[in-house]
């Protein structure tokens, strides 16, 4: 991407059902794919001990994600949201 | 109360009498903090030497973003720093965790009971040498275990801290610590503090209830997150008995 124009800053994400093994019952997943690429997978939080059952975790960031620690997220949207922001061209 | 000092120091070094009636005499002032509260933060003027004599705190940073580091637990005994009075200002803050008993001990005081009595003198030096042994192993720990070992191992760390100041009974201990505050001590995400303590409670290694923390076998524990307790440099671990051998001083203690 070359960052210039009103091309370059579209982005489009696409969210594509996974199960994931976390050693828990968080299995529900999604891989977050930014124009073709992967960057995060959220897992649905679902173990009832957790603060905030229901809502979704950056459970990994790839490249410019990765690393990052984030509050969860209480819906798949408000996810969608601060991924676009974080993947914002610089 | 003021025993949590005195049995701290003598985990280190045996203290003569005069010594003992003179740390009794450097903790009269001892006030109540209220939980989460700021002892003293980052860029204040140090004026005196914090100890806790009862409760946990903790340092820690706040980056840019918000997020915060805690690199140090302090518990009973523990002081805040004994030399930091000797800085113009401080690089971090202290806040506390759960209700505390803190004594602010004046720096002339520090000054005059380590001149007067060489043991105290000794103990203090051993206090900061192994706060930094400490800090050394939270770095090992954060860079090298993985998130369960990296728990375990704080846990484990707790276990013999607290019992070198009379604050364990059968393997259990207050732990006032919230997911969120051992996220940040761990460089971990809540999410994965409350997997990986459920984890631990699943292998039968530890229960938590109403606070309390039980090690329900700490052999198991130990070697799942292969604890080594010589960086504590306590004197009821092994390695204890074969430090004293290296000072004189102490050989008669035996």
């Amino acid at each position: 991407m070359s960052g210039r124009g009103n091309v370059a800053t579209l982005l489009v994400l696409q969210l594509q059902p996974i199960a994931v093994d976390t050693n828990s019952p968080d299995r529900e997943g999604m891989l977050v794919i930014a124009n073709g690429l992967l960057v995060a997978v959220l897992v649905r939080l679902a173990e009832p001990e957790h603060d905030n059952v229901g809502s979704w975790f950056l459970e990994a960031g790839f490249g410019r994600l990765q690393g990052q620690r984030v509050p969860t997220f209480p819906t798949l949207e408000d996810a969608c949201r601060w991924l676009r922001r974080q993947l914002k061209p610089l | 109360m003021q025993q949590a000092l005195r049995r701290k120091l003598e985990s280190f070094e045996p203290l003569s009498d005069s010594a003992r009636w003179a740390l009794n005499r450097l903790v009269l002032k001892v006030r109540q903090v209220a939980a989460r509260q700021d002892l003293i933060r980052e860029g204040d003027k140090p004026e005196n030497v914090l100890l806790i004599l009862d409760g946990f705190a903790y340092r820690y940073k706040v980056l840019p973003d918000g997020q915060r580091q805690i690199m140090a637990l302090l518990v009973p005994g523990d002081f805040c720093d004994l030399n930091v009075f000797i800085l113009d200002q401080m690089d971090h803050a202290i806040g506390t965790i759960s209700a505390c008993q803190v004594v602010d001990i004046p720096r002339q005081a520090i000054d005059e009971i380590a001149r007067d009595h060489a043991d105290i003198a000794r103990a203090f030096w051993w206090c900061s040498l192994v706060d930094g042994a400490v800090l050394r192993e939270w770095l090992v720990n954060i860079g090298g275990r993985l998130p369960p070992q990296r728990i375990a191992h704080l846990l484990c760390e707790l276990l013999m801290r607290l019992e070198a100041v009379g604050r364990v009974t059968d393997n259990s201990y207050a732990f006032p610590l919230t997911q969120t505050q051992i996220a940040d001590m761990m460089g971990l995400s809540d999410v994965h503090v409350n997997r990986t303590l459920r984890d631990l409670r699943a292998q039968g290694l530890i229960r938590l209830k109403r606070r309390v923390l039980t090690i329900l076998d700490v052999e198991r524990l130990q070697a799942f997150c292969d604890f080594t307790p010589n960086y504590l440099h306590l004197r009821n671990t092994r390695w204890g008995e074969r430090r004293d051998l290296s000072w004189p001083g102490t050989a008669q203690e035996g």
